[in-house]
């Protein structure tokens, strides 16, 4: 038996390792030194890389991901915690505006190589300021990169490749993710981007997801499987390259796609894929792409409604159903 | 305002129709619903449906003739005209409109209201319509939804899902003779994928199937074959349109033709030897003349000799034809429903080797592939049925009306012959023709045979 490590300490040993590899990289945020990060995942870092290169920031994200900016720009490569990408919005000008147009607009002579990295998705009851996904909305601008982990494999691998990335890496992480358990071989690899993953292969309809949905989608899967209804579960593992490849190989043997992203529905990835697909296998399908989202309302804290807005597993088998005609 | 009624395009292909039957005439009152006619196409033979009530006042092509889609073939009264009146409206001008192109107005879609044609459709149940359960798409037939009026559900359009539509076209189905079962009748892959099962399943059941189990290295086995019994049912397997069509015009041959044989074998020694010198020669110029070839080349070469025999039965007359047109029988491939058409080669007597061999290869891949026009299968005078290349000795065929002989070609087998006195091995095809009576005697039959003999046995008359 392989060993086996917990999603955090996946992210922690690939931030280790590459700050060893590369003295250009460090890590900044706000508790991530002291405290060994808010959700510990840099727990003992601040020990072995010292206070030069695993910083501890104010309660100011505008200010430190500007930092990070001027950072990469002079040659650095820094790694930016935002402790929830919720808290990213008010930096919004820095790794929107800044980060991933920096290379174009100076003519090559700056790039940004960032990675901003952190909790997305709805942790659990944080309300509708702190239950942001904020994929569908980053994703829409050119220059950037984003990494979606669904496990501690992909974690580590996905993260390495991250740091060594020329381009501003968005990584969204999931706070129900960081206990799960996973696979981690003990030596060095990479989880190249755009090299989509098939979690569970299955001939009858494909589903394409990234991170924590996937989940969902397996347990979905499952549930079908025992009606005879065989999925395809795609983990798309970055959105910016997406491996649109894989998905329409695995559209064309199946003829259906159900996509589930946990964002809002309206110009969503959910809705790029959806429309990656319909061009791409226009002849192979046999209805259209069904999407499920998180409903298009402000994530609401009682928990019944919070499960109930987002996507889950019955919500994924009656799009498989339905779009399959075995409703 | 009266209703005109139009050649409908019944399949894809379809550039022309014939009335083969009017089951109304004129004055007589018709529902929506009612098969006014049967109408055959380069396919199959279907029924018109009418979509009014009303009066047919005027039939304006007959029974047996052929005009183009979207030619006026018959004018209706509506409930609350005066058929009278109609009728003596209708200016009568069906030699113009056999060649006036109607194709758009056949072609229109449901919001184009070109003109009052009322629309006509097969009796077999459409995609809007609820089929019966055992309703099995016929395979490689083809007919037409014309947009209908909008009831229930369907507003007349025909759905079908990419996929859906791309696997029929892969499996030669006509998505319109699907009962779709997706939203609003929309055909998915599943109707496509039932159909190919049900079309696979009737193919099975036509014995000895080609998917027999037939190992593909020979084992020895020491008892009985032993292989995972494959359980027999019994099956009701729905006719396709060809299936019907060759029921009915054999059915037709059979009862109403004084059928007799008389069969001949031939030596085939030096036509088979001419065979092989001419596929060497001309191997490099891509000919490869089958057995078939030559014999095409020597019925047609007989038929000019004995033109009595390139004649048909007309009741009260025989017509002796002007043309020689050979029929070759042609059977289809499951894949396309089964069946067998006969390809017509026109005025064979004329043609070279070459030519006719090039002609039947073309044909036959067409009629295995996409289907001959009607053009292509009309007006044969004799037809060649050649099982020689199934290792069958001899067999007797039927007559295909309108002709009045059929030749059943066996194999050209090995054979130990007696020449010059001597016991020898020779090469023999015995080849029996069909006959009808009321056309042609059994004298006339030998005498034919012995020309069709003498050219067989002495080929280089093929040459020259």
């Amino acid at each position: 038996m392989s060993r086996q490590i917990e999603y955090r300490d996946a992210l922690r040993e690939a931030m280790s390792e590459e700050m060893r590899r590369d003295p250009r990289v460090f890590l900044m945020g706000e508790e991530v030194a002291q405290y060994n990060g808010a959700y510990k995942v840099s727990r003992g870092m601040l020990e072995e890389f010292g206070p030069q290169r695993v910083v501890d920031t104010p309660i100011s994200e505008t200010g430190f991901t500007g930092l990070a900016v001027g950072a990469a720009m002079m040659g650095l490569r820094p790694i930016i915690e935002f402790m929830s990408w919720s808290f990213s919005l008010v930096a919004a000008d820095q790794i929107l505006n800044n980060a991933p147009k920096m290379l174009y607009m100076s003519g090559g002579q700056f790039g940004c190589p960032i990675v901003f990295r952190g909790n997305n998705g709805a942790g659990g009851q944080l309300g509708s300021t702190h239950s942001w996904c904020v994929e569908s909305l980053y994703a829409n601008v050119p220059g950037l990169k984003m990494a979606i982990p669904f496990d501690p494999y992909d974690a580590k691998g996905l993260l390495k490749t991250a740091v060594r990335d020329d381009n501003p890496v968005f990584f969204l992480e999931s706070e129900r993710l960081l206990s799960v358990k996973g696979e981690v071989p003990e030596e060095e690899y990479l989880v190249p981007f755009q090299q989509a993953l098939i979690r569970r292969p299955g001939a009858d309809c494909t589903i394409v997801s990234f991170g924590r949905p996937l989940y969902f989608c397996l347990e979905a899967a499952q549930a079908l499987a025992e009606d005879g209804i065989e999925c395809e579960v795609i983990d798309g593992r970055t959105i910016r390259p997406l491996d649109i490849e894989t998905i329409v190989e695995s559209v064309r043997k199946t003829n259906y796609c159900v996509v589930v992203d946990q964002s809002w529905p309206f110009a969503s990835v959910g809705a790029e894929i959806a429309s990656q697909v319909h061009e791409r296998c226009f002849d192979d399908l046999d209805n259209h792409v069904a999407r499920v989202h998180a409903d298009d309302v402000p994530p609401p804290y009682a928990y019944n409604l919070e499960q109930e807005m987002l996507p889950n597993a019955r919500k994924i088998c009656e799009a498989v159903r339905s779009v399959t005609y075995n409703a | 305002m009266s209703i005109e009624i139009t050649m409908p395009r019944l399949s894809d292909t379809m550039e022309q129709g014939t009335i083969i039957k009017w089951n109304a005439k004129e004055g007589d009152a018709v529902s929506a619903g009612d098969a006014v006619a049967d109408i055959e196409t380069d396919k199959a033979t279907m029924e018109m449906q009418v979509y009014d009530d009303g009066t047919i006042v005027k039939i304006l092509v007959a029974e047996g003739d052929t005009v183009e889609v979207g030619t006026v073939i018959a004018v209706m009264a509506e409930e609350d005209e005066d058929p009278a009146e109609v009728a003596a409206s209708v200016n009568v001008q069906p030699a113009a409109q056999t060649t006036q192109p109607k194709q758009a107005a056949a072609d229109a879609g449901p919001d184009e209201t070109v003109q009052t044609e009322t629309p006509v459709q097969p009796v077999m149940p459409a995609a809007q319509e609820p089929a019966p359960a055992e309703t099995v798409p016929p395979v490689g037939a083809a007919q037409q939804i014309v947009a209908p009026a909008t009831d229930g559900v369907g507003d007349g359009r025909l759905r079908v899902s990419p996929v859906a539509r791309r696997l029929a076209e892969a499996h030669d189905i006509d998505v319109r003779t699907l009962q779709g079962s997706g939203p609003g009748g929309r055909v998915v892959k599943r109707d496509v994928l039932r159909a190919v099962d049900a079309g696979a399943e009737t193919a099975a059941a036509i014995p000895p199937s080609a998917k027999a189990v037939v190992p593909a290295t020979p084992v020895l086995l020491p008892g009985p074959i032993v292989q995972a019994p494959t359980v027999l049912q019994d099956q009701i397997v729905p006719l396709s349109n060809m299936r019907q069509i060759i029921a009915r015009r054999l059915v037709e041959a059979t009862t109403t033709i004084p059928h007799y044989q008389v069969t001949v074998s031939f030596d085939m020694e030096k036509l088979l030897e001419l065979r092989t010198t001419l596929n060497e020669q001309l191997a490099e110029q891509g000919v490869k003349l089958s057995v078939n070839d030559f014999l095409v080349r020597c019925c047609a070469l007989a038929m000019y000799q004995h033109p009595e025999f390139n004649a048909s039965w007309g009741g009260d007359h025989v017509k002796i034809h002007g043309e020689v047109n050979i029929g070759i029988a042609i059977s289809l491939p499951v894949e396309r429903g089964g069946g067998l058409v006969v390809a017509t080669l026109r005025n064979a007597d004329q043609k070279s080797l070459r030519a006719i061999s090039l002609e039947t290869k073309l044909l036959a891949e067409k009629a295995r592939t996409r289907g001959l026009s009607i053009d292509e299968m009309a007006d044969t005078t004799f037809t060649i049925s050649n099982l020689g290349m199934f290792g069958v000795d001899h067999f007797t065929a039927i007559i295909n009306p309108p002709n009045s002989a059929i030749l059943a070609v066996g194999a050209a087998l090995q054979k130990p012959v007696v020449r010059d006195g001597e016991l020898t091995i020779g090469y023999e095809m015995a080849a029996t023709l069909s006959l009808d009576h009321r056309v042609i005697d059994g004298a006339m039959a030998a005498q034919y045979l012995r020309t069709l003999k003498g050219l067989i046995e002495n080929p280089a008359t093929l040459l020259v």
